[in-house]
């Protein structure tokens, strides 16, 4: 966990959350129209479905820079694709596993699942993620370095 | 036991029956616990063809370029027969590239072997400090080195097997057409099977990271790992995609990083843990840190052996509604 | 100049003294495997190596190295002040290579400056070999165990002292300004030296080079190739771990918004090497690849710099994961070529 004090003062958690557009994502619109409040922390990226998440996109999101991510589907036996969320729940439980394994705080990583009624749910989501990633403060672990050499 | 004989016997008599066309199996090289594969196309070539504790190569990985339909060839392509020298994990590499429609099975004449296992030369070299191999023989059990600095040592081959022979499951052929040799009862259980990836498991998050850290840190992006690997057959590799760019080309610690976890995790559920990506590293990394992990996983969420039956799909293939949903985040 | 002479624990003092002052690049002991790296503290220098297994091209050529950042307007050199280095422990076949990869980055009058700015900051202390490798074959190619080629000192290790040998005029400032007052080496220190060349030497196989460059080039379709890539896996572990190789990538990185040009090693092993924009790839199977290296090394280099661009370290020997051997390679060449 990094030092409280040594995180520049005005930080802010960054998290991609990708949301699959028939469930998770409607149900954050739901959220939004709604006027449910939830942290602005977020940038949402709209996949056809869960299934079609990359497992290495959470990776490559991390060593982007972003400290937090969210990976969100339907409920099991929900998906409009019928069983795109079943092979992404494979895939995701070894990936987010390994990541852990390695050495990556757990917390960074979160899979859920958010149907396109649930707008409350939605934003309960995003407050304990993006809490959970503020406590563990900035990335550091997968970021590029490209650093000048010697 | 030495099959050599054997081995040499089948493939002489396979190749003058022409049942195949050409036969891969292993020849010595000319430096100490080092083979490579060997395909030989004449009977007459049949004693290029060894069998010892350094055939750490995966056969298999040879067969998609083998069989597969030569770039530019117009007309029906008729796959050459191939003969195949296979111990359990080259088998089961096989069925993998069966299911995975990469080989046809009726090209392949699969001469199954049973394996007592291979020597860990990573381990060997290891042993003599910052000395030389120079010279190596196996015999009787027993593996006895010369190295640079005149020093001599001789160890059990037990003690210089490679650690996933160790805890392998499955030292005969789980497909042949022939068959060599009897293989010894395996009977490694979980606990033994995955001791490492509890051990590993064990130690603080952070520890964890510098220890993957330090092993992935020497890694000089040959890709000898990629190469020796059955399993990474795809025409453009993901490392070396531009369109999208999932990683650099360089060896910053998180292009390393994500290189691997990566084709690790690429090997999910097709990983038969043959061990021939760690003996072909030339800076000896310990790659199946990552690969065990997953097996593991695998094994203990979704169950069954990766790729002994050309029946069962690859777990990552299938689901079942209750599959383990631990990992996920529940805002309740 | 004289040669001089230190005791082992003297010489670690001198070590640490230039690491002090300048940045100290020398051989460490990484559990068993031994390999370059910077030195804080002249304890961790090991001495009993053939050779570390990465060659030491790297000091002034390394893997990856940012050249410039960029944003949407402008581009700075990322180039840091190079500091003063020392690479102490560099062999005299990884020494003389850096006089052939001079050749390739400084080519026609014009300087690649970032090696040129590491060459130009670097001393080199090379340990001149009382016994040969394994794999060494460097007698076979023009060079030597002692061979001061690329040196600014030679250091040669007599047990329990070691001789420096001044090379260069940098060499004997470094000595002059680290080492002022060390003791002269005997006739009998240098006598004992040249013993350790001679069974150094002698312990090397005589390994075929093929000279006959149109000879050479008349193999170009021959199906030899085949047979070695056969074998051949396809992996960069021989041209990463050669002291000549100096192929390298440019790609474009980045990082929060900023762009970074980063130079890579790439190698012709790989076949994305030379694949065109187009998707035509002029060297489509392994053994054009195999050739490429081969030829490369043997015939394209003598051509253009009148120099055979192999030092004959053996890593690619002792690298290859499947045990592929460059001396039988050039054996079997030159066989060919000389039955025409």
């Amino acid at each position: 966990m990094t030092d409280k004090a040594t995180i520049q003062a005005g930080w802010e958690p960054r998290i991609a959350a990708f949301l699959c557009n028939w469930c998770s994502y409607a149900g954050a619109d739901l959220a939004g129209v709604s006027r449910i409040q939830y942290p602005p922390n977020v940038r949402v990226i709209r996949v056809p479905c869960s299934g079609r998440i990359n497992p290495l996109f959470v990776v490559k999101a991390l060593q982007s820079g972003l400290d937090g991510v969210l990976v969100s589907g339907c409920h099991p036996g929900d998906c409009h694709y019928i069983s795109g969320n079943l092979y992404a729940r494979r895939k995701f439980a070894l990936m987010k596993n390994l990541l852990e394994y390695v050495g990556i705080e757990p917390n960074r990583v979160h899979f859920s699942w958010v149907s396109a009624a649930e707008g409350i749910r939605f934003a309960q989501l995003l407050d304990g993620v993006i809490e959970s990633v503020r406590e563990l403060g900035p990335t550091t672990k997968m970021i590029k370095k490209l650093e000048a050499v010697q | 036991m030495s099959y050599q004989e054997d081995v040499r016997r089948e493939a002489a008599k396979l190749l003058d029956e022409k049942t195949v066309h050409l036969f891969i199996g292993y020849a010595d090289s000319d430096l100490p616990l080092k083979t490579a594969a060997h395909a030989i196309r004449s009977s007459a070539d049949a004693d290029q063809l060894v069998w010892n504790p350094a055939c750490t190569a995966n056969l298999a990985a040879l067969l998609p370029d083998l069989l597969k339909r030569p770039e530019g060839f117009r007309g029906e392509w008729e796959p050459p027969k191939v003969g195949i020298l296979a111990k359990g994990c080259v088998s089961r590499s096989i069925v993998g590239l069966i299911k995975a429609n990469q080989i046809p099975r009726d090209a392949l004449t699969i001469v199954g072997i049973a394996c007592d296992g291979m020597v860990s030369r990573h381990w060997v070299v290891d042993q003599l400090g910052t000395a030389e191999l120079v010279d190596a023989t196996i015999d009787g059990g027993k593996v006895s080195v010369r190295a640079s600095d005149g020093t001599e040592k001789t160890f059990d081959l037990d003690e210089a097997l490679a650690p996933n022979c160790r805890v392998c499951t499955h030292r005969a052929a789980v497909i042949h057409d022939v068959a060599i040799g009897e293989a010894a009862e395996m009977d490694v259980d979980e606990a033994a099977r995955y001791e490492s990836v509890r051990a590993f498991a064990e130690k603080a998050l952070d520890d964890r990271w510098a220890a993957f850290e330090e092993e992935i840190s020497r890694c000089i992006r040959c890709y000898a790992c990629r190469e020796a690997c059955p399993n990474c057959y795809c025409n453009e590799c993901f490392a070396e995609e531009t369109e999208p760019k999932w990683i650099g080309v360089t060896t910053d610690l998180s292009d390393l990083m994500l290189f691997h976890l990566g084709r690790a995790f690429h090997q999910a559920g097709r990983c038969v843990d043959c061990g021939a990506c760690v003996a072909a590293c030339p800076q000896a990394i310990d790659l199946r840190l990552l690969n065990q992990k997953i097996n593991h996983d695998v094994q203990t969420l979704y169950g069954g052996e990766v790729s002994v039956s050309l029946e069962q799909p690859e777990p990552l293939l299938q689901f079942r509604m209750e599959d383990d949903e631990g990992f996920m985040t529940d805002p309740g | 100049m004289t040669v001089l002479k230190a005791s082992k624990s003297d010489l670690r003092k001198l070590l640490g003294a230039i690491a002090g002052e300048k940045r100290l690049i020398a051989p460490i002991a990484d559990r068993t495997a031994v390999r370059f790296a910077e030195i804080a503290d002249s304890a961790e220098i090991c001495l009993e190596y053939r050779n570390p297994r990465m060659s030491a091209r790297s000091a002034l050529f390394p893997q990856s190295e940012v050249l410039l950042t960029f944003d949407g307007e402008t581009a700075t050199d990322a180039r840091p002040e190079y500091r003063e280095t020392v690479l102490f422990g560099v062999r005299p076949c990884d020494a003389r290579a850096f006089t052939m990869l001079d050749r390739v980055f400084r080519w026609e009058g014009t300087d690649d400056p970032y090696y040129v700015g590491r060459r130009e900051a670097a001393t080199v202390v090379s340990l001149a070999c009382n016994e040969s490798g394994a794999a060494c074959f460097c007698t076979s190619v023009g060079g030597a165990p002692h061979d001061e080629t690329g040196s600014d000192v030679l250091a040669i290790d007599l047990g329990d002292d070691v001789l420096l040998r001044p090379v260069s005029e940098r060499g004997e400032t470094l000595l002059a300004t680290f080492a002022p007052g060390m003791t002269e080496a005997s006739e009998a220190d240098l006598d004992r030296a040249a013993k350790f060349a001679e069974a150094a030497k002698a312990g090397q196989p005589d390994v075929a080079i093929p000279t006959d460059l149109e000879g050479l080039k008349k193999l170009f379709d021959s199906e030899v190739w085949e047979e070695f890539a056969m074998t051949c896996l396809g992996c960069g572990a021989c041209t990463y771990s050669c002291p000549t190789c100096h192929c390298f990538d440019i790609t474009d990185e980045e990082k929060r918004g900023v762009g970074y040009r980063v130079r890579s090693w790439d190698t012709c092993a790989f076949p994305l090497f030379t694949l065109h924009g187009s998707g035509h790839n002029p060297r489509p199977a392994k053994n054009a690849r195999v050739r490429q290296r081969v030829l490369h090394k043997f015939l394209y280099c003598p051509e253009n710099f009148e120099q055979v661009f192999c030092v004959g370290c053996g890593r690619c020997v002792t690298n290859c994961p499947t045990g592929i051997d460059i001396r039988k390679i050039l054996g079997r060449v030159s066989q060919l070529v000389a039955s025409g």
